[in-house]
Parts: structure tokens; C-alpha cells; sequence
């Protein structure tokens, strides 16, 4: 891999039982890149997610972010991410501003500077007119926009970002749609993770397919559907069932 | 390194935002203390109702009646001989005191004369008791007559009016029943005087701290519900600081509960001084540290709710019902058991100052084992965190 790659994963492997989550799985992503993993349920990309975030040791494998070791310096490679999971992970008996300026503390901000960051991350999400409402009366799309501006509280350089838009209206969705833009043209790198094709389409650089733990295609939303047909009139949802077929997941 | 008291800042302004858990934490111990004092405690332990007849109706026999119904342990119930015997039969009461027609007549004379006391089968404890009471304060109205009778004879003749007699032996006599001269006090084994509240205090106090074990054995649960504890652990905070932090939040918190019960212990029902009151307070924030530290042990294990709620409940019981928390433990199974409760350690270090005027210098042993419980368990259970998955 490249020394210009800001994260770079070779060979991870994780099980969970007999269970194989994750089987050698290697990528890596360019500084500013928008990076795509698709796969259907149980396909591994969360757990993908959580290792490279720290929260799970690899049973095999090596991840660097930044030039740091996910496993040997996973002090270092915290100060560099922001991670928005799969489910809300708020505090909804507190406000917005009180939830962000909470995970400004632990990024290590100062008191003024966590308030200050917190104002601007609500105002990028569209919330700063219900900062200091409790996020238990929130709508589903209005917690999940508190959900990212949290993972950006810590001024990151890379932000994971696991199916951010699941469950919420076309607004709220769109409003997520250029919030990433936004973060892209500011030269945020993102790890981005969906089941829906052109969301992926159309924010992502590069894109991976995982299923069964592996990864399946790789390379940019045109080369994949080039891959099967002509990519002006093949779709990526085309691509994603020709790869991981058209039975039911669980 | 300072991160722990952001987390200890977030876990309080959590409680203080949920009002389920204030009213558990804060306002049922008072309620409950009021409620324990009240059956409990203050006053006499026994009272019974004594039901006489008075078939003579003098002088004597009303005199008796009066000093029966003028003492805290009984209430005089006057009934006719038949409403008395009609009771008996269908066992409305166990026992009756008859006194009998010339009652009066002989205690003027000096002479010997009964009371019936009539029972159904033995009469129950309580009607022995009360037959105790009643005969001691005959005994004394008859022993003053014979006296009076005794002294009369000795002066007769003697020119000293026998009115002038009753007039200065009366007062001496009311005043021999208001302040006796042979008192009883109750002594305990350790060689001071024994208040109810003096353990019962203690006992709540620490009885609710134990309570809180639940709501501390919720907390990293409760964290992984919300998804927060993975989100947490993805920024600087270390598993330490996440540890200390949750335990100085419920140290604090429950020493704020046992401040909240210890003022009006203090101030309104007076169960000790200021320097009662800084002692005890010190030693509730050790019994705090200890509880604390043993939820952050469940919590660290438990996966779910249920089973956080349940062992903490399982441990609350065990120490609540055997660590002598409103009673002595004393010798056999029930003291060994008692050593492994925190209750005990607690309660015995809290009723040594409140009850025996000693200080905390006498109470090393307890408050160390206070203390290294919590320490201990704080550290194992940031070992158990670190040793699950996701933890670190």
C-alpha cells in the first residue's frame, strides 16, 4: 500500500465464535477519499468498523490510520477519528448542546471550546435552533443528525460513518447527503457505510462489496458497474445483486 | 486525567433528570424512617389494657383503678361482671381483675383481702404481664393502708388529729409514686444505655445505601443499551477514568442520600452532637465507597438488566437481612454470616459512636474493611471491564 493512504487495512480477520465475521479483509483509504462498504446484513462491515475505531482487537490482521497502529497505538489513532455507529448512541434524558459538548470533553476540548464546537456542529446538522432540547423529543432524523455532529465533535480526520441515513425521512436523509459533501470539500476522509445504492452513488469515491466477511469488488462506483454492463445504464444496485446474489439475508 | 469527573458530572445530572430515581434515592428513605420510627420506635415497648371490675366502688378500690390507669404501660377498661364474663366466653379478652365487694372496708382496716383475676386458659402473655402489674400496685395501696391503720393505732390517744395524719402523709405518698425510690434502668452488655434510635438510624442509613446497588449495577448496562459505552470508548477516556468517574458519582450520590436522612436525624429527633453528626457522615461516605464499588463489580459482569437488577438484589438481601441491620447479630451462624456484609462493618462502627460515645479512632478495623472494599472493587471491576469484549 501507498505511504499516501491515511488508512491502510491488510489482512483482518475476526470471529466471533464459529462464526467467521471478517475473513482477510485489505483496503485502504486515500486522504480525502469518501470510501464506500456495501454488503447486506451480516456481511462484516460493521465489525469492520468497530476494529478500525478501536473497540475490537482484530484476531489476525494489522490496520493503521494516520501511521499509527489501531492495535499497537490505539491512543494516537483515537485523537484522529470520529465515529458516528449504526445505532443512536445519545444520551436522550439531555439536550443536544449538552450531548455534544459531553463528547467534546472526552475528544480532550476545553470547556469554551467544546460549547463553540458544539454550536457549529448543530448549526452544520441544522439543529441549532433546538439546542438545548432534550434529544427524547427528538424526531428519528433529528437524532440521528445529533448522532453525526457527536462524531465530529473531536475534529477528526477520519469519520466512520455506519449507515448514518437508516430509518429517516427524504429530508433529514438529504440533509445528511450534503452535510458529507460539505465535510468532503472541507477534506474530511470517510469511511461510509449504506444499504442504499445511490446514496453510495453518489457520495462515495471508491466503494467495497463485502459478503460473508470478505471482500467481494472493489474500486469506483463506474469500474464496478463497467464490470457487468455498460455503466451509463447499469445501476450499482445491479451490481450489488449480480455480486452478493438474490436470496434473503437474515 | 481529568476526564473522570466529566463522566462523574454526566452520571449525576442523569440522576438528578430522572425523577423516578430522586424519589427512590432521596424521598422514600424519609418516608420510610418516618414510618419506622413511628411503629417502632419512641415510648414504651409494651402496653396492654387492663380490665377491671369493681364490685366495692370505695374509696380504696377507686384509688387503685386511678394509680392502674395513671401508668404508660395500661389503659383501664371498667367493665360490669357480666360484660367482663360475657368477653371471657367468646374470648373478646383472656383476663379480668374483679375487685370485691368490702375491697375499701379492708384496706381501711389493715386487713388482708384478694383480687380475682380471672383468665381464659393461662391468660396470654400479655395478661400475666398485666396480672404482675396489677397485683404490685395493690400490694402498694394495701401496704399504705395498713401503715395508715398501723400509725393511727400508734398515736391514738395522743391528742394528734387522725384528719391532721392523712393530711401530711398524703402528699409523701403521691410523691413516693411520682419519683419512686428504687428505679429500673436498662443496661446493655457493653455498659451503656441503649436508644432505639441509635440503631435504627444507622440501620436505614445503610439499609439505603445497600439499595443503591441497584441503581449503580445499571450503569455500564444501561451505557451498552444506549449504545454510548462503545461510543465512548472509541475517544480518550480510559477504562480507569470511565470507572473512577462512575464511582465518584455514586459515592457522592449516596452520600447526599445519607446526608439527606442524617439532618433531620439530627436536628429533629437529636440522636447525637455535631461531632456525632461529622462521624457518621464520614463514615456513610466509606459505606458509600464500598457499595459503589461492589455495583461497578456487578455492572462490570452483567449483561442485561435483569441481570444487573438481580444480583444486586440478591446481595442487597443478604446483607440487609444478615448483616444485624435493626439487630444485634449475636453468637452462632447468624454473627459468621454477618462478616460478610458490609451492613455489619457499617452499622457496628455507626452505633459505637451514636450509642457508646466512642470516636472514629475506635472503629479502625470496621472502616478499613469499609474502605478496602471499595478500593478493591473498584479495581476489579475495571479489571473484568478490560477483560471483556469491547471493553479496554
Amino acid at each position: 500500500m501507498a505511504d499516501s493512504q491515511f488508512l491502510v487495512a491488510d489482512g483482518l480477520r475476526k470471529s466471533f465464535g464459529p462464526f467467521q465475521a471478517v475473513d482477510s479483509v485489505s483496503f485502504s483509504i486515500a486522504q480525502k477519499e469518501i470510501f464506500g462498504l456495501l454488503g447486506p446484513n451480516g456481511a462484516g462491515k460493521t465489525t469492520v468498523i468497530r476494529i478500525m475505531s478501536t473497540v475490537l482487537k482484530p484476531d489476525d490482521g494489522h490496520v493503521s490510520i494516520g501511521g499509527f497502529s489501531v492495535t499497537g497505538d490505539s491512543d494516537s489513532v483515537r485523537k484522529l477519528i470520529g465515529v458516528c455507529p449504526q445505532e443512536l448512541a445519545l444520551y436522550p434524558e439531555l439536550s443536544a448542546m449538552d450531548n455534544l459538548v459531553f463528547f467534546g470533553r472526552m475528544a480532550g476540548l476545553g470547556g469554551r471550546q467544546a460549547r463553540d464546537a458544539a454550536s457549529e456542529n448543530l448549526e452544520r446538522v441544522g439543529l441549532q435552533d433546538r439546542a438545548r432540547d432534550k434529544v427524547e423529543r427528538f424526531s428519528g432524523g433529528m437524532k440521528r443528525r445529533v448522532n453525526i455532529a457527536i462524531a465530529l465533535m473531536s475534529r477528526p480526520q477520519l469519520l466512520f460513518l455506519d449507515e448514518p441515513t437508516v430509518g429517516i425521512d427524504p429530508q433529514s436523509r438529504n440533509h445528511i447527503f450534503e452535510t458529507v459533501e460539505n465535510l468532503r470539500s472541507e477534506g474530511l476522509t470517510v469511511l461510509y457505510t449504506t444499504h442504499y445504492m445511490e446514496e453510495a452513488d453518489r457520495l462515495c469515491d471508491r466503494l467495497a462489496i463485502m459478503d460473508h466477511g470478505r471482500i467481494i469488488s472493489l474500486g469506483t462506483p463506474r469500474d464496478l458497474k463497467a464490470g457487468i454492463g455498460d455503466p451509463d445504464r447499469v445501476t450499482l444496485e445491479d451490481v450489488f445483486l449480480d455480486h452478493t446474489g438474490r436470496s434473503l439475508r437474515d | 486525567m481529568t476526564l473522570f469527573l466529566h463522566i462523574a458530572l454526566l452520571e449525576l445530572k442523569r440522576y438528578l433528570t430522572d425523577r423516578g430515581e430522586l424519589a427512590f434515592g432521596l424521598a422514600l428513605p424519609i418516608v420510610l424512617f418516618g414510618l419506622t420510627y413511628a411503629v417502632f420506635g419512641g415510648g414504651a415497648s409494651f402496653h396492654a389494657t387492663a380490665n377491671i371490675v369493681d364490685l366495692d366502688g370505695g374509696p380504696g378500690a377507686r384509688e387503685l383503678v386511678r394509680r392502674l390507669d395513671a401508668l404508660d404501660t395500661i389503659t383501664v377498661r371498667e367493665r360490669t361482671l357480666e360484660s367482663a364474663d360475657a368477653a371471657l366466653d367468646r374470648s373478646a379478652i383472656l383476663a379480668a381483675f374483679i375487685i370485691p365487694d368490702g375491697f375499701s372496708e379492708a384496706i381501711e382496716a389493715g386487713e388482708s383481702v384478694s383480687l380475682t383475676f380471672k383468665r381464659r386458659g393461662y391468660g396470654g402473655d400479655e395478661g400475666q404481664i398485666v396480672a404482675g402489674i396489677v397485683r404490685s400496685v395493690a400490694q402498694e395501696v394495701g401496704r399504705e393502708g395498713r401503715v395508715r391503720r398501723l400509725t393511727m393505732a400508734t398515736l391514738e390517744g395522743s391528742g394528734v388529729p387522725l384528719a391532721l395524719i392523712d393530711e401530711q402523709t398524703a402528699p409523701l405518698i403521691a410523691e413516693s409514686w411520682d419519683n419512686p425510690a428504687v428505679g429500673v434502668s436498662v443496661r446493655y452488655l457493653d455498659g451503656e444505655e441503649s436508644d432505639f434510635l441509635h440503631r435504627v438510624v444507622p440501620g436505614i442509613l445503610v439499609m439505603f445505601l445497600m439499595f443503591s446497588i441497584t441503581l449503580g449495577a445499571q450503569t455500564l448496562v444501561e451505557e451498552r443499551r444506549l449504545g454510548t459505552l462503545e461510543r465512548l470508548m472509541t475517544t480518550r477516556l480510559s477504562a480507569a477514568q470511565l470507572f473512577l468517574g462512575k464511582f465518584t458519582a455514586h459515592v457522592l450520590r449516596g452520600s447526599v442520600q445519607s446526608l439527606v436522612l442524617l439532618v433531620p436525624a439530627f436536628a429533629l429527633l437529636r440522636v447525637g452532637g455535631l461531632a456525632g453528626f461529622v462521624q457518621v457522615a464520614l463514615i456513610c461516605v466509606l459505606a458509600a465507597a464500598s457499595v459503589s464499588g461492589l455495583a461497578l463489580v456487578i455492572t462490570s459482569l452483567a449483561r442485561t438488566r435483569d441481570q444487573a437488577t438481580w444480583s444486586a438484589v440478591f446481595i442487597t438481601m443478604f446483607m440487609t437481612i444478615f448483616g444485624g441491620t435493626f439487630f444485634d447479630v449475636g453468637d452462632g451462624l447468624l454473627e459468621v454470616l454477618s462478616r460478610f456484609t458490609l451492613n455489619r462493618y457499617a452499622i457496628e462502627s455507626m452505633v459505637g459512636i451514636l450509642d457508646r460515645g466512642q470516636s472514629l479512632g475506635d472503629q479502625g478495623v470496621e472502616l478499613g474493611i469499609l474502605a478496602g472494599v471499595g478500593v478493591c472493587a473498584l479495581v476489579l471491576a475495571g479489571a473484568l471491564f478490560r477483560t471483556s469484549e469491547g471493553g479496554r
